[in-house]
């Protein structure tokens, strides 16, 4: 029997669909693990995934502010 | 090409036959729409002229050469055809009879001239100079600006202004942001009983910011003419209006005499603008300002030159420029960029500030100068503002500096080159919504659905191993049906497969009685 199912289809980078997969072990949100660069997620959490990863990659960037400070 | 001169065109080219015939009656509007055609379209018009019967198809072909000649001939004569001046008659070209009329009128000087306004016959006793026009349009366009922008500088904008900009989707209010669905007299309440909210920027507002100010002035006034249309005034009296206003003298005073009631309605907005100016309400005399005189002219010298830079600037900063005369005297502008992301900028414009604010880290203000930093964060802010990265640097080189200028590019390409990488590594993420079809029965039930939903053009997403597939939401319905049909044909196929495997069965049975029996 066919099934359908309502969600999000995420299209990123390898990187980040690791960064995803990271976070999926706390929130279980991943549907459908589809391949490398897509993954299909609850619609729910797209918003919640979008600011994580902003903060995650957020923490992994050399800012200048900080070096002008001193 | 400068998006001001597509937009009022494509405006323009949206308008029935019946409005052309219309607005072509005055020699003012046939020079205005005249003065903003591309140099072919003005060349075939003057070769026109004064030729007194239609022109053979073939015959101005000969006026351009083979090839990429003829190809800008089609282009331009599709544009003039779209604006109403030539009909294509039995392989003949043929004027707009009254559009020529008009036009000679306008070169030649004959007709009636008031369309080009009328100058008032007595002196002025509270005449008003250039110069000073130049600040009351200033002072009343930075003021529509720094509301927009949230400054506190000046008071804020009258209900006009306000209901224009949420009308066109600058602005929006807090509380409710269906404005465009909204029409204007409900909207205009709205914003009148002061229960819609403090008015935010959109991203159209911060987009608009941007451009430089004749492209403003236009899209304030094309979204009052969309505007005019539902407060039912006349659209040829205020298109008239307009392109008379482009063709006035800076400086002079006209009548306001004998302008339509709808004129003098939209006279009192103008007036709001800027674009206008007029001693008090009811005045018998109005001023042209510089935003008005400059709509149509000089479209060649439009955005990115440097002596429209130049007029830019010192219409938007007439205030900051007039105190450093150096500035203006060679000032195509004011940013300055390092390729270590240092901007300075020297301006003492609050509006000036505020719009680099939007996009650059500034660290210190000085009388006549700021500095700062574009940083991945003053950009991203940018970014999730909905100003692109293009928008960015567009603003830059506009505004740069005449020692940056001499450089070649005039940007550091370092910056400019961050300035994208940061918008792209923004998009890292692309969410859509969608359908996620699994769990087919048969590899060939997939591959049909899956050849329908491609020709449908509405799959995101396939993998035939894992008879796997996902479509967008707009193909949930037809797939969903498709895959329904597919799977009622299957269970059909299977019962009437049953239902001879029980006839056969039944057969066999009854056979193998018989054979008992015999």
């Amino acid at each position: 029997m066919v099934k359908a199912v309502k969600g999000t289809i995420i299209e990123c980078d390898t990187s980040v669909k690791q960064i995803i997969i990271g976070l999926n072990e706390k929130y279980q949100f991943i549907i459908e693990d589809l391949d490398d660069t897509h993954v299909y997620i609850d619609t729910t959490y797209v918003e919640q995934l979008r600011h994580d990863i902003d903060e995650i990659l957020n923490e992994n960037t050399y800012k200048v502010e900080e070096k002008d400070n001193k | 090409m400068s998006k001001f001169q597509t937009s009022i065109h494509e405006y323009l080219e949206t308008l029935p036959e019946h409005t052309f015939n219309r607005l072509y009656q005055k020699p003012a509007t046939c020079l205005a729409i005249f003065r903003l055609l591309p140099p072919l379209g003005k060349q075939i018009i003057m070769s026109c002229l004064y030729v007194d019967r239609p022109i053979p198809v073939n015959e101005m072909k000969l006026w351009f050469k083979d090839g990429a000649g003829s190809i800008k001939q089609m282009e331009a004569m599709t544009r003039l055809k779209a604006l109403h001046i030539f009909t294509d008659q039995h392989n003949n070209y043929r004027m707009n009879p009254t559009f020529l009329q008009e036009f000679r009128n306008a070169l030649t000087g004959g007709g009636n001239s008031e369309s080009f306004g009328l100058a008032t016959s007595t002196p002025d006793k509270h005449h008003v100079d250039i110069a000073f026009l130049d600040d009351y349009a200033t002072k009343q366009w930075e003021a529509i600006l720094h509301f927009m922008v949230g400054t506190t500088e000046g008071k804020p904008p009258c209900k006009g202004v306000l209901n224009l900009l949420g009308r066109s989707g600058l602005m929006t209010g807090g509380s409710n942001a269906q404005a465009e669905n909204m029409d204007a007299r409900e909207f205009a309440s709205q914003m009148a009983r002061q229960d819609f909210g403090v008015p935010t920027i959109t991203n159209k507002g911060f987009q608009f910011l941007l451009q430089d100010i004749n492209t403003q002035v236009w899209a304030f006034l094309l979204q009052y003419l969309n505007m005019a249309e539902s407060l039912n005034m006349d659209l040829v009296e205020v298109l008239t209006f307009f392109f008379q206003l482009g063709s006035l003298e800076l400086g002079n005073d006209y009548s306001s005499e004998k302008l339509t009631p709808s004129q003098t309605h939209l006279l009192e907005d103008l007036k709001a603008y800027g674009i206008v100016y007029q001693r008090k309400r009811g005045s018998r005399r109005y001023y042209p300002t510089r935003l008005a005189t400059t709509l149509t002219s000089g479209t060649p010298v439009m955005l990115g030159s440097h002596s429209h830079a130049n007029k830019n600037n010192a219409a938007v900063a007439a205030a900051a420029a007039r105190k450093s005369d150096e500035e203006e005297e060679d000032g195509h502008g004011f940013i300055v960029i390092e390729t270590n992301y240092r901007v300075y900028a020297y301006t003492d414009s609050p509006l000036q500030i505020a719009v680099l604010n939007l996009f650059v880290h500034l660290r210190d203000r000085f009388p006549n100068m700021v500095t700062g930093v574009i940083t991945r964060d003053s950009i991203r802010r940018a970014l999730s503002n909905g100003i692109t990265a293009e928008q960015i640097i567009t603003y830059l080189s506009a505004h740069a500096h005449a020692q940056m200028r001499k450089h070649s590019p005039v940007l550091p390409l370092t910056v400019v080159d961050q300035i994208r990488l940061w918008e792209i590594e923004k998009n890292r993420l692309r969410a859509a919504p969608s359908w996620n079809y699994s769990q087919f029965n048969r590899q060939q039930d997939f591959e049909s659905t899956l050849e329908y939903a491609s020709e449908l053009g509405v799959v995101q997403w396939s993998d035939s191993k894992r008879k796997m597939l996902c479509i967008t939401n707009e193909g949930h319905q037809p797939v969903g049906a498709y895959v329904r049909k597919l799977i009622a044909k299957h269970k059909e196929q299977q019962a009437q497969q049953s239902q001879q495997q029980h006839q056969h069965q039944q057969q066999q049975h009854h056979h193998h009685t018989t054979s008992v029996h015999s």
